[in-house]
């Protein structure tokens, strides 16, 4: 697999020579694989916002380099732009950025500053806004007559219209009800499953990155503590909980009863898992038929 | 964004920091027009000094002095250059039809000194002193205009919020511009009509952000019971104190220091 | 006595756009009382009405048909309105555009400036309401400085200065993180438990609801069901089916019990279930 965005020892400060010196990002080498959906977890103040903002160049780091296909995005000033049509970054409660008369005009804003127009104008807003579950009927309301989630989904299909290599989502369902969230998180998945992109969501919900990531890259006062796959991550409860994150509750339950003897697989992230291992555990021992 | 320090409250525990804001803020006034009333260096250097002085005893960093002097140095620059060639005397050079004078450099350094005295001073004020305070100060100090028909405590409670609101928009702004340049929103270049419609993207989002959070804001003041001024009491009361009396007596020596060197010394402004 | 009764009450916002012209009743001929010293959630999404109610329990509104009774107080007799807001604090989801003063202190102060409460004491409630949301040494702080969870827990000592009976929140978490999340909800059940307060949460999270005396479930302006936090998530299927999300450990057992596993007793947290389970494996 090849890495389309890698960084080599990244860095962050901020307020460098004051006593408010606070390194957000430190040292950090990752490699961010071609197609996968990347999980970024950690609490506020873990660097994982800094982080994502350098991966498209919006904060020019201290030191390092973020490659994009091997390439320093920060060496020519003039390709930023650029950079930033390929990797899409969705900001949170991007709701805020809403400002078009319509909402298609609104989805539109970003492939028109690419140059698109015409037939293949309308199909990325058309695609987008089926990617993010949008009906028809609300691309010609203004955004500001949306519900709260409605709007939500109209900002990512903003940035979806662009059609980037990588899509980055930050806290995307923060503030959202259950309901907003699972349809969030079930059209993002859809998304990464047609258009084999690159996703990276950062959260700080486990429960939500454990549904859809592949991989999990855990921050922590400014380093990458671990990056592995979901499953590995959340085997590590203990060392998760140690950096004040919270395992998923399912997690939880099925690694203490494995402490007590049973004989359950390592990391269960989701309901669907627990049961499915519990149920055959069950039938193997023939309490159940 | 973020680097705007004009303006912002920094606490402290200093003498300055204790005076009564009413007496901070009339201070500044008749500092304002002292200031202003300075015809020779003699009679500059001591407000001067005063501004050096309020500046050490704020206990505030000089540095953030320094900052906030920063965003006005382009101001600075452009008054001095224009007051170099206005006025009499002995010309230096001559630049085609403008001349460098005597006159001129002495208009200059005195210009000068007057905004960074202002500057020094009014930053001074507003480092030490809390928006809430010197909101209720004003509101305090113009209390007589009630008689006017004037709102005096809707004005005032209009200033605090609006200044607390100052870096929560800032911050706003922000987040805002960073949005739409991911968008490919291209804010940093072109002419001055192609830059301020590419701000259209951003303006549009601020204001209706403004416009929610003042629809909280107001709800929430209700929810707390807020029902203009009338029947309102403050938790702090202000009282004069002797450091108050104090530093008015010395106020009053250093007016009337300005007033006679200036009066008996030979100007040097035409 | 309940403390806050609502009787039957419903309630539709005067709508002058001209495209909506039926106006849908947001809240029902709803029916419920909060009693004194309890601590009640009142679950639901976004849209299920439970915002608008909160807003009627210290008349920011009115209803349109039925009553409201703060205390015996009827919320739409105006000249009680300071009365029953004094006595009913609201606190807001977005603690940034709730906050009014720039020095954490002085903000708090605004309630009781308000009441007319003299200075002396206004000092004394300032400084008991920092300390209750165990905020004292920010009192000289800015409040955009702080983090989500401390600025909203400013805005809870805000509306406790005004020495209320009884706190309404309306969704206070929705925009903190994990840790935030926290912190105030540990503030809000200290406030009920050692403070003697009422305490009405609204919410969207269930892992909150889980924490309370009573769960009252909204949908559509309705009270979908309503009991206690155990009552209310045993019915895993009802609350499925109106997509609210149910505690991971009742869900699993919900299920295993479905498909003839003998759970006698639906657990609400990660305890209870290892427990339940346990006996079931070992």
């Amino acid at each position: 697999m090849s890495a389309v965005i890698s960084t080599q020892n990244l860095t962050m400060t901020y307020g460098t020579n004051t006593p408010f010196e606070k390194s957000a990002v430190n040292n950090l080498n990752i490699e961010i694989n071609e197609g996968e959906f990347l999980g970024i977890i950690g609490h506020t103040g873990s660097g994982k916002s800094t982080l994502v903002q350098m991966l498209n160049g919006l904060i020019t780091p201290t030191s390092g380099k973020v490659l994009l296909r091997g390439k320093d995005i920060n060496e020519n000033k003039k390709e930023l732009r650029k950079v930033r049509f390929q990797v899409g970054m969705v900001f949170q409660y991007p709701e805020y950025q809403l400002f078009e008369e319509t909402v298609y005009k609104d989805i539109s804003f970003g492939p028109i500053n690419m140059g698109i127009t015409g037939d293949e104008l309308n199909k990325r807003v058309m695609d987008s806004a089926r990617f993010t579950g949008l009906k028809k009927s609300l691309l010609q309301k203004s955004p500001f007559e949306l519900s709260g989630g409605e709007k939500r989904r109209a900002a990512i299909a903003g940035v979806i219209a662009m059609d980037p290599d990588v899509l980055i989502l930050d806290e995307p369902t923060a503030g959202l009800d259950p309901q907003g969230r699972d349809m969030l998180l079930n059209q993002i998945s859809l998304y990464h499953k047609e258009r084999k992109n690159t996703v990276i969501l950062v959260s700080h919900s486990m429960e939500d990155i454990a549904r859809v990531a592949d991989r999990i890259l855990v921050m922590c006062r400014g380093n990458a503590e671990i990056l592995d796959s979901a499953r590995n991550v959340f085997a590590q409860g203990e060392k998760l909980e140690k950096m004040g994150l919270r395992v998923p509750q399912i997690t939880k339950i099925t690694q203490k009863l494995k402490e007590k003897g049973i004989d359950l697989p390592d990391g269960i992230l989701t309901v669907d898992g627990a049961f499915d291992s519990i149920v055959s555990l069950l039938k193997k021992e023939g309490k159940l038929r | 964004m973020k680097d705007v320090v004009f303006g912002q409250y920094i606490p402290g525990n200093s003498l300055i920091h204790k005076l009564d804001p009413r007496a901070k803020l009339i201070f500044l006034v008749i500092y304002i027009v002292l200031i202003f009333c300075t015809f020779n260096f003699y009679a500059l250097a001591i407000p001067f000094c005063l501004a050096i002085l309020f500046m050490l005893l704020s206990k505030v960093p000089v540095k953030q002095y320094l900052k906030s002097m920063k965003m006005m140095i382009f101001v600075i620059i452009i008054t001095s250059v224009f007051n170099l060639f206005y006025g009499g005397g002995k010309v230096y050079f001559t630049l085609g039809p403008l001349s460098v004078t005597e006159g001129g450099i002495n208009n200059a350094i005195i210009i000068v000194s007057r905004i960074v005295c202002l500057l020094i001073v009014s930053a001074a004020l507003t480092f030490t002193t809390s928006p809430t305070d010197l909101t209720d100060a004003i509101e305090r100090l113009m209390k007589p205009l009630k008689v006017f028909h004037i709102k005096v405590h809707e004005i005032a409670m209009m200033m605090s919020i609006a200044l607390r609101f100052v870096p929560t928009l800032l911050e706003e702004t922000d987040k805002i511009m960073m949005a739409q340049k991911s968008r490919g929103a291209n804010l940093d270049d072109g002419g001055l009509v192609k830059r301020a419609k590419a701000l259209i993207p951003v303006f549009i989002p601020l204001f209706v952000s403004a416009f929610r959070r003042a629809f909280d804001l107001a709800m929430a003041m209700e929810c707390r019971c807020y029902n203009g001024g009338k029947g309102r009491t403050r938790m702090k009361s202000l009282h004069l104190q002797k450091r108050d009396y104090f530093s008015t007596v010395f106020f009053v020596l250093i007016i009337a220091g300005v007033v006679l060197s200036d009066i008996f010394l030979p100007s040097v402004v035409r | 006595m309940s403390f806050i009764s609502v009787e039957n009450v419903s309630f539709h916002y005067d709508n002058n756009d001209p495209e909506r012209l039926i106006t849908e009743n947001v809240i029902e001929n709803l029916n419920m009382k909060v009693e004194k010293g309890e601590f009640l959630c009142v679950l639901g999404h976004n849209g299920s009405g439970k915002s608008t109610l909160a807003k009627m329990f210290n008349a920011m509104l009115i209803p349109t048909e039925g009553k409201v009774y703060v205390d015996g107080m009827d919320t739409s007799d105006e000249s009680l309105c300071f009365k029953i807001r004094s006595n009913v604090g609201l606190v807001l989801q977005n603690p940034d555009n709730q906050l009014v003063a720039s020095v954490v202190e002085e903000d708090i102060a605004f309630g009781p400036e308000n009441l007319g409460v003299p200075p002396q004491e206004i000092r004394k409630r300032v400084d008991s309401a920092l300390k209750a949301v165990d905020m004292y040494d920010y009192r000289k702080n800015a409040p955009y400085k702080l983090s989500g969870g401390q600025k909203q827990r400013i805005a809870i000592a805000g509306i406790l200065a005004m020495e209320p009976r009884c706190i309404v929140l309306d969704e206070p978490t929705a925009m903190l993180d994990p840790r935030g999340r926290q912190e105030v909800m540990e503030t809000i059940t200290r406030l009920n438990k050692e403070h003697n307060i009422t305490v009405v949460l609204i919410t969207h999270y269930m892992d909150e609801a889980v924490l309370a005396d009573r769960v009252i479930v909204m949908d559509r302006g309705k009270i979908l069901t309503q009991g206690t936090p155990n009552e209310v998530f045993s019915q895993v299927d009802l609350l499925k089916e109106h997509s609210l999300d149910v505690p991971q450990a009742t869900e699993i057992c919900h299920r295993l019990k479905n498909i003839g596993v003998n759970i006698f007793e639906l657990p609400l947290d990660e305890e209870g279930c290892v427990k339940a389970l346990w006996e079931v494996l070992k």
